[in-house]
């Protein structure tokens, strides 16, 4: 790590940049799906060295991880015969599951090599890719790579089966390059024309991949500068070589973990030569950041919009909604309802993350998903949230004063600013007193409020 | 994608009069209503006809000494038609059609398809979905499916919306159509018009009363939230006031019409709005005559509806209607009062912006083709046009080729 620039040493708490409840919350809202506040404050007691710790090795959740997990999780994968319900089998992954990192990777990824089932047709292969993401999410690159371009859904995503010697069909090579390894501007038309010759012959049938000769181009074909007589597996290797693909995987781990104007390109380009030197480990990659200055820095603090798949699983969680939780199914609804449709991004390039997340609907829905939830209309019996009885549960709330700041602190690490209070209790009413409707209704505001979408 | 700086653009352009005044509604209305239709403003609406629509009894070549030859059962009578010139007439159920003609709001353009036309559904329909005739199988399967769409495509071409709204929406239920598919832009479906209004209690507006002027992106989020609700609170009045003097009639194609044009007056940046009329409805292989009136009387009068609505609002000169189908039908009734699959047929524009009548020559039924209709333009002329003297997006990516263009619009 000699050559890292400042930005990736380790974060040490300081008095101008204190461990403190913003950077706890920070933390597992960026890397997890929000925690709820027994693990909040004992990663704000432990230090940001432990609390890291537990994430990485998937042991960060204190409550709401059932014994069997594993096994409901399969049953739900298994039964999954139409899109909502498998769906809703990633949703409870996500919501219950031990490992809040791997699963935010996971999502990642499915953004990164962007596969959707509205062409592809086939949950069970679209579950397959999702457990390779899974599977390699924080493994060499290289290992993700190889097993994703080979993975039927991603195949028939991206045309490989009409991609025939003599009837080039430049998809795959394109989106492979431009998205998935080197992005834009390492590579010209001709190599992307190179590339589809070399990836003929890859094809899918009866749902596994094959590789058929007779469909393969066999001439010499000069990709990036370098002459042969290629085959797919051959590209796969040239691009993991090329030192582009290092700095499209950084500006990729960077994305999930930075804010708009957080990171400079000179930190990126440092990150992508330290992982080169790694093999492109992603979990050496992934661990540099979260324990790095720059991810705790001020300029990286709310400085990113929530997505809505992390919106509709950390609020509720956040919550403490674990008896009755709330469908995954109807989470599921929401968050595609917000922007996000699981296994059906919107084409290749994935999510428009960031503002891209902020249109009319999406905030719409966002609001109207605070409300729903309040009201427990996301359970399977009506279930309204009282809020009283939680902010109890954790010694606070004693007054609507300290609910409010309570509640913010539970989703922003932050007592509310003095205008952001004062617009809640004008919201709120002059009848507003602490009862649990008064309280759901300020929760369903706070949630709704421009200041939570900000991650 | 999108820039930071398209961003910043139009995110000042709001941002004065959030700190002004907290709430507006009312000027956010204003803005909407005097927003000059330059080329970035325009906005096409695609209806599909979808099962193969018999142009021939749709544009009646009444005067054709072959429209009596081949269509018996099927002939309408000619003093039924509302006619158009002295060739051609509109079926009787299209009277709103015709006074659309009228009033200048409408183009027919005639003998519309491709270079060996396709006669199974599936494949036209891919065929006219993502203008790549190289498709080569008739069925569903990965070849049909490898094309992105000829909207999508040329929507890639362009800039995204600068408010976060999709570059098309879907209104109906079902997937997405292929015309849609891109590899950037963003296409989203609307079946429900309430995802568009806020549950959550009414004052939650005064949330966003204020501007942060601290860092960019909360104020921006501020200023997004605000402009959403005001968005809401457009919809709930326009859902509230039933008669606006906006008359749609009670059919599937008109509501969602409605929804379109509710959409358009709420002021989102989407570009393209795509619905069709029910799968295969138009596939009229027996007993055509009743089926076919109620269809393309539904046609007429929800687009005049449409207009209408859009012309009372001030909007109607930023939108182009464009109506076609996968193929047309055999000149020649078959044994069950009914057509069979077919070739050429006319396809429709819309709007206060096109050049009224006719486009291209009127079908001869007796000059055939083993049978068919001749083929005198192709589909991809007419998309040429939108896309180029309409929208200002790019046509060559997304057709494969340049198609010269057809006086559709007025200049």
């Amino acid at each position: 790590m000699s050559k890292l620039d400042e930005a990736w040493a380790p974060y040490v708490p300081s008095k101008e940049q204190p461990w403190n409840l913003r950077r706890v919350v920070h933390l597992h809202r960026r890397a997890g799906f929000a925690a709820i506040w027994q693990e909040l404050r004992r990663d704000l007691t432990d230090g940001p060295g432990p609390s890291v710790d537990r994430l990485l090795k998937g042991q960060a959740r204190i409550n709401g991880v059932p014994e069997d997990f594993p096994k409901i999780a399969n049953l739900l994968a298994r039964s999954a015969h139409d899109p909502g319900r498998l769906k809703a089998w990633w949703i409870y992954r996500m919501y219950w599951g031990p490992d809040p990192l791997g699963e935010r990777l996971t999502l990642m990824w499915h953004d990164h090599f962007a596969t959707s089932n509205s062409k592809v047709g086939d949950l069970s292969a679209m579950r397959r890719q999702n457990e390779i993401f899974r599977e390699h999410a924080r493994g060499p690159f290289a290992d993700l790579l190889k097993a994703v371009v080979h993975d039927p859904a991603l195949l028939i995503w991206l045309d490989a089966p009409v991609n025939r010697k003599g009837q080039p069909n430049e998809n795959l090579g394109r989106e492979l390059m431009e998205l998935f390894t080197l992005g834009v501007g390492a590579y010209t038309e001709r190599d992307v024309k190179e590339a589809a010759r070399v990836l003929t012959g890859w094809t899918v049938e009866n749902g596994a991949f094959r590789y058929a000769v007779i469909g393969h181009d066999d001439g010499e074909k000069t990709l990036l500068g370098h002459k042969g007589r290629w085959h797919g597996d051959d590209l796969v290797r040239i691009l993991l070589e090329h030192p582009a693909t290092s700095r499209r995987l950084a500006w990729r781990i960077c994305d999930l973990f930075f804010g708009e104007n957080a990171l400079a390109p000179s930190s990126i380009d440092a990150l992508a030569a330290a992982l080169r030197e790694h093999q492109l480990e992603i979990a050496w990659a992934v661990e540099t950041v979260l324990r790095s200055r720059a991810f705790f820095a001020d300029a990286n603090l709310g400085d990113s919009v929530l997505g809505p798949v992390e919106f509709v699983v950390g609020l509720p969680r956040a919550l403490e909604r674990f008896e009755p939780p709330p469908s995954s199914l109807l989470l599921a609804e929401w968050a595609a309802r917000i922007g996000q449709d699981l296994f059906y991004p919107p084409n290749v390039g994935g999510w428009p993350s960031g503002r891209g997340w902020l249109g009319t609907q999406a905030i719409i829905g966002r609001a109207n998903f605070a409300a729903a939830l309040v009201e427990g209309k996301l359970t399977g019996r009506p279930s309204p949230v009282d809020g009283i009885a939680l902010a109890e549960r954790h010694q606070r709330g004693k007054d609507l004063h300290d609910l409010l700041t309570f509640y913010a602190e539970l989703f922003t690490g932050m007592a509310p600013e003095p205008a952001w209070r004062e617009r809640l209790i004008t919201a709120l009413g002059p009848t507003a007193e602490r009862n649990p409707e008064s309280v759901a209704r300020a929760i369903a505001l706070l949630m709704a409020s421009p200041e939570v979408q900000l991650a | 994608m999108f820039s930071r700086r398209d961003f910043l653009r139009t995110s000042l352009q709001t941002s004065t009069l959030v700190a002004l005044t907290p709430t507006v509604p009312s000027f956010l209305a204003q803005t909407a209503r005097s927003a000059p239709p330059d080329r970035d403003g325009r906005v096409l609406v695609v209806i599909q006809l979808d099962g193969g629509n018999d142009g021939i009894n749709t544009i009646v070549p009444f005067a054709d000494p072959g429209y009596a030859k081949h269509r018996k059962a099927l002939r309408l009578r000619t003093d039924q038609l509302h006619k158009i010139d002295k060739e051609v007439g509109f079926h009787a159920a299209m009277r709103d059609a015709a006074d659309l003609l009228q009033a200048g709001r409408l183009a027919v353009v005639q003998g519309v398809s491709y270079p060996n036309p396709s006669r199974s559904h599936f494949k036209s329909m891919a065929i006219w979905q993502t203008a790549n005739l190289n498709l080569k199988s008739d069925n569903d399967d990965l070849e049909t499916r490898a094309s992105f769409g000829w909207i999508g495509q040329a929507l890639d071409g362009g800039r995204r919306p600068g408010d976060g709204s999709p570059d098309a929406v879907y209104v109906g239920t079902g997937s997405l159509p292929a015309a849609l598919r891109s590899r950037r832009s963003q296409a989203s479906a609307m079946t429900r018009p309430e995802d568009a209004l806020l549950t959550l209690q009414p004052n939650a507006r005064s949330m966003t009363a204020g501007v942060d002027t601290g860092k960019d992106l909360a104020a921006f989020v501020q200023r997004s939230t605000l402009q959403a609700y005001a968005t809401s609170d457009r919809m709930r009045t326009l859902l509230a006031a039933k008669d606006q003097g906006s008359r749609y009639p009670a059919t599937g194609l008109a509501q969602r019409l409605q929804v379109i044009a509710r959409l358009l007056k709420t002021c989102c940046g989407t570009r393209v709005f795509y619905t069709s009329q029910p799968t295969n409805a138009y596939d009229t292989h027996y007993n055509q005559l009743f089926t076919h009136a109620q269809l393309l009387g539904e046609l007429a009068g929800a687009l005049r509806a449409f207009l209408d609505d859009l012309a009372r609002s001030g909007l109607a000169e930023r939108v182009a209607v464009l109506c076609f189908s996968e193929f047309g039908r055999r000149v020649q009734e078959n044994g069950s009062q009914g057509t069979d699959h077919g070739t050429a047929g006319p396809v429709f524009v819309a709007g206060p912006s096109v050049r009224a009548g006719l486009v291209g020559p009127t079908p001869k039924l007796l000059d055939l083709q083993d049978g068919d209709l001749k083929v005198s333009i192709d589909f991809r002329q007419v998309y040429a046009t939108i896309l180029e003297d309409w929208l200002g997006l790019p046509a060559r990516t997304a057709l494969a080729g340049d198609f010269s263009r057809l006086p559709i619009f007025r200049s």
